[in-house]
């Protein structure tokens, strides 16, 4: 080996020692992501089914047992309760019993034969407020099959972007999921790592070796990089073993995309804790600029393109949202490099941009 | 006499306006205890860092066991051992870890680095302890643990900055033997304290006050120099010593220390004898009187420099 490899090499073993000595850093990065998977996956795939619904059907006409048919048809709403009147099904509502309240009035069958808008009640469990906009969205279009205008709703709830008419927003959310996690990990566990060197006054110790700045980095860094790629893997695994989430383009690419990636968020740790120096403030920051960019900007959540301009560059700055769309794009869609590409030259500029902010700072503080 | 391993020319090292290191110039010979002293904030640590390679100066030159520091500071690195102020060694890793790491660090590997790292252990006497967390070992076993740490890699220069800093008394006397075998085996030590105590066992000594090195020789040639004279240590049962000794020729300082009085008086003055002086002294009415000779230490000479040093800026 040569001396560069040898020093590289001492400093990446360290680093493991360090790891295997502190539990929680290897829980967090291999643990939470297979639990934050399960709760996303299945609150989102499960939650949007087998609603319980009460129903009031003061009409009881065929017209008003169809449309009850039609709600409780699909897997949606599952009918838990009847009652005689809108009071009698407010208790249900408050205890949890049921989630969702359908209240057809007397007249109902008489409107629907004239063709005129029919009163029809859907109450909503508004504090479950995701669950509550995506059964209105079904409601609705359910109802409207047969009823020209749209049911009356007390409920105020606005759609939101987590409605997805597929009801396999599992597969969807997964590659921000995937994002999210490989961010979070990555940034915290370098941010930390780099900024307790500093804070116990070892990084000086460790300037006044023979090892280089880039050894030095590369040597601390890189069983992050291994950890980040292992991360990839179990979270494709998992995704794949149970939330049948397809892999239609290869292999190969999504590792180099999710590579890419994984370096610009240990570049984005390295910045963080070479700036702050102190485990407290960098592990909030880490928290802070891998939370909003990869929850909140990289459409995993909301869609880019309802973003306000301001909103669109900041999403299209951070790599996370370039992480999204090539694994859709490689996941779901099957693509190629050709699709990727843009997205590959995006999160490489910001890994060059914080390297060397990165370098200069390291060198320019050095000893200090 | 062979080249110097240290040569420091006019270094200094500003940080803004403030200037922590000021035009200092010494030289070091090989197998030297080079004991650097002075308070907090001197400046002990910053000429440490030049001269590691750590930090570079903003005027003067040093070169370190024949390489400029500036020009060539992985070279200096390479010849150097070096032990931080803040960090001794990693807590959560055991000695055995700790040694193989540093080994590493410096190049080394294969059977070599077992060698030594074996041969550390051996030396610390923490083979039966090889895998304990160092945490959990007493602070006097951690002190020595990175003194063999820094020397793995056989350096020719080792610069400790405040080794004993938080160590017991006793493991404080324990390191300081092991310094002066390392300088007897031919190594050369760079050591900052600021415990007074301590220099005496330097070979050299150089005194640092507000960035500035006032004053460098051996131990008993800085008291010779900065506090001539005779030291006389007085005990009295009653009576105000201070006013039975004012008007008496050639006393150059009093210093309370405990419960007696350090005098200091020109060694041709008539009273520059304990009997003289506790004759004087019985004259002058004071109730059992008893004086000794005493020495001059190390911490009168700092003392007496830091007050000239500010009388002068003052
Ligand atoms: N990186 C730095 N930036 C600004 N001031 C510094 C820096 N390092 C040291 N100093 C200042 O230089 C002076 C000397 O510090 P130092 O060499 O650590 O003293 P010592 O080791 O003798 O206690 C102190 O006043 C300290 O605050
Ligand atoms: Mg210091």
């Amino acid at each position: 080996m040569t001396p560069a490899l040898v020093r590289t090499t001492a400093l990446a073993r360290k680093e493991l020692a360090h790891l295997r000595r502190d539990p929680q850093m290897l829980a967090f990065a291999l643990v939470l992501p297979v639990i934050l998977l399960l709760l996303f996956g299945y609150a989102i795939s499960f939650d949007l089914d087998r609603i319980p619904l009460a129903v009031v059907d003061r009409d009881q006409t065929a017209q008003s047992r169809a449309l009850k048919q039609r709600l409780t048809a699909g897997k949606l709403f599952v009918e838990i309760a009847r009652a005689s009147s809108t009071e009698a099904v407010e208790p249900l509502l408050r205890r949890g019993v049921a989630r969702a309240a359908l209240v057809i009035d007397a007249d109902y069958a008489r409107h629907v034969l004239r063709g005129e808008p029919a009163p029809v009640q859907l109450i909503l469990d508004g504090a479950d407020n995701s669950t509550a906009a995506v059964a209105l969205g079904y409601a609705t279009a359910l109802a409207r099959a047969e009823i020209p205008a749209p049911p009356v709703l007390p409920v105020e709830v606005r759609a939101r972007a987590l409605f997805n008419p597929g009801l396999r927003s599992a597969i969807f959310i997964l590659p921000g999921l995937m994002t999210f996690i490989l961010a979070m990990v990555a940034v915290m566990l370098t941010a930390l790592t780099v900024a307790r060197e500093y804070e116990r006054g070892s990084m000086e110790q460790l300037f006044a070796t023979p090892a280089r700045r880039l050894e030095i980095i590369l040597g601390k860094l890189g069983p992050y990089f291994v950890l980040g790629l292992v991360q990839v893997l179990l979270v494709l695994t998992v995704g794949v073993a149970l939330f049948g989430l397809p892999v239609r383009g290869s292999l190969t690419l999504l590792f180099g995309v999710a590579s890419l990636f994984l370096l610009a968020m240990l570049g984005q740790g390295l910045l963080i804790s070479v700036v702050t120096r102190s485990q407290m403030i960098a592990s909030q920051i880490a928290v802070l600029s891998t939370l909003l960019p990869s929850l909140l900007l990289s459409g995993f959540i909301f869609p880019i393109s309802n973003m306000p301009l301001p909103l669109r560059i900041l999403a299209r700055i951070f790599p996370a949202s370039h992480l999204v769309s090539a694994l859709r794009a490689i996941l779901l869609r099957g693509n190629g490099p050709a699709e990727v590409a843009s997205d590959c030259v995006a999160i490489a500029a910001f890994f060059g941009v914080a390297l060397i902010v990165t370098t200069r700072r390291f060198r320019r503080t050095v000893g200090a | 006499m062979s080249a110097p391993v240290i040569e420091v020319r006019r270094l200094t090292r500003r940080f803004g306006d403030f200037t922590a290191v000021d035009a200092v110039e010494f030289e070091v010979q090989p197998g030297e205890i080079f004991g650097y002293l002075g308070a907090n904030g001197a400046g002990k640590s910053t000429t440490i860092r030049m001269l590691c390679g750590l930090l570079a100066p903003t005027e003067g030159h040093a070169t370190v066991a024949g390489h400029d520091i500036a020009r060539d500071p992985r070279a200096v690195k390479r010849a150097i051992g070096y032990m931080s102020q803040k960090f001794s060694l990693y807590l959560d890793l055991t000695p055995t870890e700790n040694l193989s790491f540093f080994a590493g660090a410096y190049g080394l590997q294969g059977a070599e680095r077992r060698r030594r790292v074996e041969a550390a252990l051996v030396e610390s006497e923490l083979t039966e302890r090889r895998d304990t967390l160092t945490r959990d070992l007493p602070g006097g076993v951690r002190q020595r643990l990175a003194l063999v740490s820094a020397r793995l890699h056989r350096p020719q220069v080792l610069f400790l900055d405040e080794p004993t800093a938080g160590v017991a008394p006793d493991a404080r006397r324990a390191f300081w033997r092991e310094i002066r075998a390392l300088a007897r085996a031919g190594t050369t030590l760079f050591v900052t304290t600021h415990h007074l105590d301590e220099a005496e066992f330097c070979g050299r000594v150089g005194l640092m006050v507000d960035g500035r090195l006032v004053a460098l020789d051996t131990p008993d040639g800085l008291k010779k120099a900065h506090v001539p004279g005779v030291f006389l240590s007085v005990f009295a049962q009653g009576g105000d010593l201070r006013e039975a000794l004012r008007g008496v020729d050639g006393v150059l300082g009093l210093q309370p220390f405990g419960r007696r009085l350090r005098v200091r008086m020109a060694a041709d003055a008539p009273l520059a004898g304990p009997e003289a002086l506790a004759a004087h002294l019985r004259a002058r009415g004071i109730d059992g009187v008893e004086v000794e000779r005493g020495d001059a230490s190390l911490e009168d000479v700092f003392l007496e420099l830091v007050r000239r040093s500010e009388k002068q800026e003052a």
